[in-house]
């Protein structure tokens, strides 16, 4: 167990860039007009950054370590649950906090647009926890996929299914359902389950995936 | 414990590894020589699991090793590994605490020998240094498996000489199998006890050090007097100059008669003997 720590703790070590990266885009986006976008939006950059660190840098020399896949996925795993729980309490403190120092202004923050914030601030918290966890995963799974022709498949799929479901209209119904329940969904129960179920699949493909890459 | 089964492995309509069956039960410092693209890393990063093979199957410890193998009792390292670009003290601690089996003593005990910087980092460090950092680091892993890759590219000759002392001393301390692929093979000869010698894909040569001393001979003389020598024997190759002819074999030795000499082949001359090929042919 200690070792999965380690990796942890080495994997969010050597991800420094990706927070400064995030850090640096909340800090410094400006907005201007009546309705203005919470800079704490711009946290959710470091759930798309992190997987790429993770799976094009560390692995190999983690492996050149001496560290074993199991672990190093594990480690993935517990650092993404991390991260995504950090930047849903920063995201969520920016809201509550930060947000309403603009009282003259229409503060957009995505946990308003999903209808998270409907349920409380906490709940709101995990749903946006689970949601980023999400991302997190499924990131990861594509990333290791490209190295293999199913990689290619995959993405030619993805950008299928968004080119072809966006213009026609049934078809388009299909995907804002899909959105509305995996992201855009005030039922806190329900968004936090099929997150969950949705991660927890994910997570035994992104095993499949490891269990097939070379080094 | 090492078995390689029919173990074939192709990149397009190359094959690189053909159809290679080869058991290594004992525990022991293996040496594994080849040419230029015989196939000696691909055979090393087969068995780390590092890349699966196209046909036939590799067992450690009786387990199926493949890229599925999550967790394998090999520890492999290329010469060019890349490793995190951290002080060196701080690179040897990681490792320590990511494999679990990992001796920490012995790494810290290396890196004083070689006179390592602990407080330089990694991308700082020579490309001996660099070696040596991967060296250590996968004979401190303790792993049933021991597997390095040309370790001694970008050492100098006393750097060498201190490399094969670490081999020896790691399994002294853990007996297990290591295979040291290397090009310098007179100076490795003093620290292995098994040869493996692989050749356009295939094992060509495998047996122990001492059956090389042994009967491995070049038996030079008139040419009649040659061929009657070694009639029957295993010949590796021949040269002929004039009327002169040296044979090298690799059998018993052959019967000393009066005009004809023989002397046992060096590691290097039994290699070049086995592998020699001049314009796509065997010598």
């Amino acid at each position: 167990m200690s070792a999965i720590f380690s990796l942890s703790k080495r994997l969010l070590a050597s991800n420094k860039l990706s927070f400064l990266l995030t850090a640096l885009v909340v800090l410094c986006a400006t907005s201007s007009g009546d309705v203005v976008l919470s800079n704490g939006n711009y946290t959710w950059l470091l759930a798309v950054l992190t997987p790429f660190f993770f799976v094009f840098y560390d692995f190999t020399k983690l492996m050149h370590l001496g560290a074993s896949k199991k672990d190093y996925y594990i480690g993935c795993l517990l650092s993404y649950v991390f991260s995504a729980a950090c930047i849903s309490l920063v995201n969520t403190f920016v809201h509550l906090v930060v947000d309403p120092l603009y009282p003259a202004r229409t503060v957009i923050n995505l946990m308003d647009v999903c209808g998270w914030t409907e349920n409380g601030g906490l709940v709101a918290g995990l749903q946006q926890l689970c949601f980023l966890l999400l991302v997190m995963v499924f990131l990861p799974v594509l990333l290791s996929m490209q190295t293999r022709w199913y990689g290619w498949v995959a993405d030619v799929l993805l950008v299928g299914v968004i080119c072809i479901f966006t213009p026609i209209a049934p078809l388009r119904s299909i995907l804002s359902g899909f959105f509305g329940l995996v992201m855009i969904n005030g039922n806190a129960v329900l968004h936090i389950a099929l997150c969950l179920l949705l991660s927890a699949a994910l997570a035994w493909g992104g095993l499949v995936v490891l269990r097939k890459k070379a080094l | 414990m090492i078995e390689l089964r029919e173990v074939t492995k192709e990149y397009g309509h190359a094959a690189v590894l053909k159809n290679i069956t080869l058991t290594l039960e004992e525990p022991g410092i293996y040496c594994l020589l080849g040419r230029n693209g015989a196939g000696k890393t691909t055979l090393l990063q087969s068995i780390a699991g590092y890349q699966n093979v196209t046909a036939g199957s590799i067992l450690v410890n009786g387990k199926v090793i493949s890229t599925a193998a999550l967790d394998s009792e090999v520890s492999y390292i290329e010469n060019f590994a890349n490793h995190f670009n951290l002080p060196v003290r701080k690179l040897l601690r990681i490792a320590a605490e990511v494999n679990p089996h990992y001796d920490v003593d012995f790494a810290w005990d290396m890196m004083e020998r070689f006179e390592l910087d602990g407080k330089k980092k990694f991308r700082h460090l020579s490309l001996g240094m660099k070696t040596m950092i991967s060296t250590i680091l996968c004979l401190a892993s303790n792993k049933e498996v021991v597997l390095l890759d040309e370790p001694v590219l970008g050492f100098d000759a006393l750097m060498r000489v201190e490399f094969y002392d670490m081999l020896t001393e790691s399994f002294q301390r853990h007996p297990r199998i290591i295979i040291v692929s290397t090009h310098i093979i007179e100076e490795i000869a003093q620290t292995i006890q098994k040869l493996l010698i692989l050749d356009k894909g295939r094992i060509c040569f495998f047996d122990t050090l001492q059956a090389v001393e042994e009967k491995a001979y070049s038996v030079s003389g008139l040419q009649k007097d040659v061929t009657a020598a070694t009639q029957g024997l295993n010949i590796l190759g021949e040269d002929t100059v004039g009327g002169l002819a040296t044979r090298y074999v690799f059998d018993r030795r052959p019967q000393q008669t009066e005009g004809l000499e023989l002397h046992p082949l060096s590691l290097q001359d039994f290699f070049v003997q086995m592998v020699g090929h001049k314009g796509g042919r065997k010598r």
